[in-house]
């Protein structure tokens, strides 16, 4: 067991523990959006940020290890100002508010990041595209914000390996099998991708509600809408 | 990256399986543009899921253009734009009609944009096929239809002795084998503290203790040759130039750390680079230099080379690591870092090609004799260099550390053509700052540059002359950092596309929220891309705040 210190707290901690899991363990609150504690870290969000006692600028808690004597704080105001900036840039990439529920709205409200003003950097929003065709699962491709979160569910605890990242940059989104949906899929329709996707970008759609679940719109015909997207328009965002 | 996956690929690398990449690399040069039975194919011979075939199929540039019967990609790295300011891929886009990434209706022609070609020297490049034409009057002939490949200028060293440019013979191996064994060879590494040259400078040696200590019996050697950083063709000449110099290096690494199997990832970009290691490696191996218990000492290596598909940020080893084993290439957090767990999960170093090309020097004439080469300097050995375009003699060049940037820029490259003036290089690559011409008298070293916030990098030095306009170098920059970002972290894939259009837009920039985004960038970002695209705009911001139009 090695010790580390939390906003002042000692806490003892296994080898290998990290920083997150002891900033938990301490209380202390850590935001954070590509994390999912049945998966393994990833490091994407970079929201996590926190200071370290001699470290040159700040860490992510969720992918570096404990040492002993490990001095941390996870009010740094250099970290938390990243961390905003962050979610800040991540609201701005989406079309609409994320609904009050998410992950993702709760995080900014916690970081004081209003979800209604004029983003400090404004630009591009990713094109709305949703994908109804499965009976439960449904796609919202514009709230994707690449955490990785529902492409490592689908690999590390359901082992269907469904789902995948996509394109790059700002453009990078997520597919089910070639791009064809999950029915077209190896999906298991075990609904762990929706379950950890921070934004409704994937969302499961209720059949006793007769209805999606949040504001995904079924249209009246209840004809699903499909734009497919060419791999050769890698640069189109969606 | 997903264990899983590398698991998959691990065991099918056993059956000699093919990478998803190379599956759909050879789809892309058959028919031109993949199809989903081809993904489907590559999924079945690879053994990878359909979705991760898919999610590779969507990240590679070289997977994305479709081409046609005539595939035409003009260059837009930055030297060929310090030399053009983009003209030449408007006069390409206008003279084929053809936007970039598209393809005639007849399927006769197809334009892409490549980045870069290696040929910075003669800039502006355009390659048509495997055929590398530059030059001024190289987008006249493209739209004509009448490439001629341009040779490359001789490198030259400066040297008493020369060292890297020098034809390599194996004698380091030999010595290694004979005489010195893993352990003294590197001791041997660590005292002579060769710094990395592929852009970080971390040690090499320590990087190799690191491997040899891991737990495993099964570990690999990698050479980065994924020099992607625009203006710099270094490792091209030397992939291309001196091939066995890069495999001696990396056959001395294999056996310092305990590794029997190396791997070189060369460039698409560069068409000639796989080859020319192949053809040495081929020679080799029937010499006897590389194989089964080489020269009688029961040490076994042997290398396989594998190219990459278009991906600036493959350059960084995590992410060069998901591209050899044929998944998208984009960066993973460290820890665990290579030396833990590298191909197939199993303890490897990463080494750039440059710092491997040090090794046979090491090896024969000891760490004394590499600290030499240097006398002027606290850095050691010595380090190639390259000039772009905007230069008089623009070539690669072996120089020791410490001369003055305006003893390189004037007495070696013999200053602009033209009557031009120097108004600031940029050094080591597009995440290197830039000095403005009243700084050339800055050493050429690791810590005297890092003190101006720039950076000895890849070694290559990208003059803009006294015509250049600023605001648009910075456009430049950024549209390169936002279409090379893996997408993997936040601030990098979003943050670069918000700065590039804060630029690119026709209105002044907030200079107080774009240096927002710069902190945002520098202390967010997962990997060097994000953290390193703000320096030269910083570099920009400190030097030339007047001329880029900020508010």
């Amino acid at each position: 067991m090695i010790t580390v210190t939390v906003d002042g707290t000692e806490v003892e901690v296994e080898e290998g523990t990290t920083i997150l899991s002891a900033a938990k363990q301490a209380d202390a609150w850590v935001p954070t959006l590509c994390f999912d504690d049945r998966q393994a870290p990833f490091g994407a969000c970079r929201v996590c940020l926190v200071a370290v006692e001699g470290a040159p600028k700040p860490l992510p808690a969720c992918t570096t290890p404990c040492r002993d004597g490990m001095e941390i704080d996870t009010t740094d105001q250099t970290s938390r100002r990243v961390a905003t900036a962050v979610v800040e840039l991540v609201l701005s990439e989406l079309p609409e508010r994320p609904a009050a529920h998410t992950e993702l709205a709760q995080v900014a409200s916690r970081l004081d990041v209003s979800l209604t003003e004029e983003p400090r950097w404004p630009g591009a929003t990713h094109t709305t595209d949703h994908d109804v065709r499965h009976p439960y699962l449904a796609f919202q491709h514009e709230l994707c914000i690449s955490c990785g979160r529902c492409v490592r569910a689908c690999d590390e605890v359901q082992g269907a390996f469904a789902l995948t990242a996509t394109g790059r940059g700002f453009s990078a989104n997520i597919a089910a099998g070639l791009d064809s949906g999950f029915t077209d899929s190896s999906c298991v329709s075990c609904g762990a991708c929706a379950d950890t996707c921070p934004t409704d970008a994937i969302t499961e759609i209720r059949l006793l509600d007769g209805n999606a679940v949040g504001r995904l719109p079924l249209r009246d015909d209840h004809r699903p809408r499909v734009k497919r997207r060419l791999p050769s328009e890698g640069t189109t965002e969606r | 990256m997903s264990r899983n996956l590398v698991e998959l690929i691990r065991r099918h690398h056993t059956v000699h399986a093919p990478t998803a990449l190379d599956v759909l690399k050879a789809a892309v040069d058959d028919h031109g543009e993949l199809t989903d039975e081809d993904r489907k194919h590559a999924a079945e011979v690879s053994g990878l899921p359909e979705a991760t075939v898919y999610g590779i199929s969507s990240f590679y540039d070289d997977l994305l253009a479709p081409r046609g019967a005539r595939h035409v990609r003009v260059c837009t790295g930055t030297a060929c734009w310090a030399a053009t300011g983009g003209a030449h891929v408007d006069a390409v886009q206008e003279g084929l009609q053809l936007d970039l990434g598209e393809r005639s209706a007849d399927g006769q022609v197809s334009l892409a944009e490549t980045v870069c070609l290696g040929f910075c020297h003669s800039s502006p490049a355009i390659r048509d096929g495997d055929v590398i034409d530059a030059g001024p009057d190289a987008p006249a002939r493209a739209i004509a239809g009448a490439t001629v490949a341009t040779s490359e200028p001789a490198w030259e060293s400066l040297l008493p002795e020369p060292v890297l440019t020098r034809p390599a013979d194996w004698s380091g191996l030999r010595r290694a084998l004979t005489e010195l064994g893993p352990e003294q060879l590197l001791g041997m590494v660590e005292e002579a503290k060769v710094r990395g040259r592929g852009g970080a400078g971390f040690p090499a040696g320590t990087k190799w203790r690191f491997t040899r200590g891991a737990k495993g019996d099964e570990k690999f050697i990698v050479a980065n040759g994924d020099e992607g950083d625009p203006g710099s063709y270094i490792d091209k000449y030397l992939m291309e130039q001196n091939p066995v110099r890069v495999l001696e290096g990396l056959a001395l690494a294999g056996f310092a750390v305990g590794a029997g199997h190396g791997f070189v990832l060369t460039r698409s970009e560069y068409p000639l680079s796989k080859p020319a290691l192949e053809a040495a490696a081929d020679q080799a191996r029937e010499a006897g230099w590389l194989g089964t218990d080489i020269l009688g000492s029961g040490f076994d290596f042997d290398v396989t080379i594998v190219e990459g598909a278009g991906s600036y940020v493959v350059g960084e080893e995590t992410a060069l690591l998901a591209c050899l084993q044929g998944l998208r290439g984009t960066v993973s957090a460290r820890p665990p870092f290579p030396a833990e767990r590298g191909v197939y999960g199993l303890p490897t170093v990463v080494n750039n090609t440059e710092t491997l090309a040090n090794m046979p020097f090491i090896a024969l004439q000891g760490a004394a004799a590499y600290q030499s080469l240097s006398p002027d300097s606290e850095s050691n050995g010595s380090k190639l260099i390259c000039f772009n375009e905007r230069f008089l003699r623009p070539s690669v060049y072996e120089v020791p550390f410490g001369m003055t940037m305006r003893e390189l820029c004037e007495d070696v490259a013999g200053g602009l053509r033209d009557g031009r003036t120097i108004k600031a290089v940029q050094l080591g690559g597009p995440l290197g700052g830039i000095l403005p011409a009243s700084k050339l008298d800055t050493p050429f070293d690791f810590d005297a540059l890092a003190a101006e916030g720039c950076m000895v990098g890849h070694g290559s030095i990208c003059a803009f002359d006294d015509q250049t306009d600023m605001r648009a170098l910075a456009v430049h920059l950024l549209r390169f950092g936002a279409h090379e970002s893996c997408g993997k972290c936040f601030p990098c894939r979003i943050g670069l596309r918000r700065a590039h259009d804060m630029f690119a837009a026709d209105a002044a920039v907030d200079r107080a929220k774009f240096e927002q985004l710069l902190e945002a960038l520098e202390l967010g970002s997962l990997c060097a891309h994000g953290s390193g695209m703000p320096a030269p705009l910083r570099s920009l911001l400190a030097h030339f705040p007047d001329e880029l139009g900020l508010s």
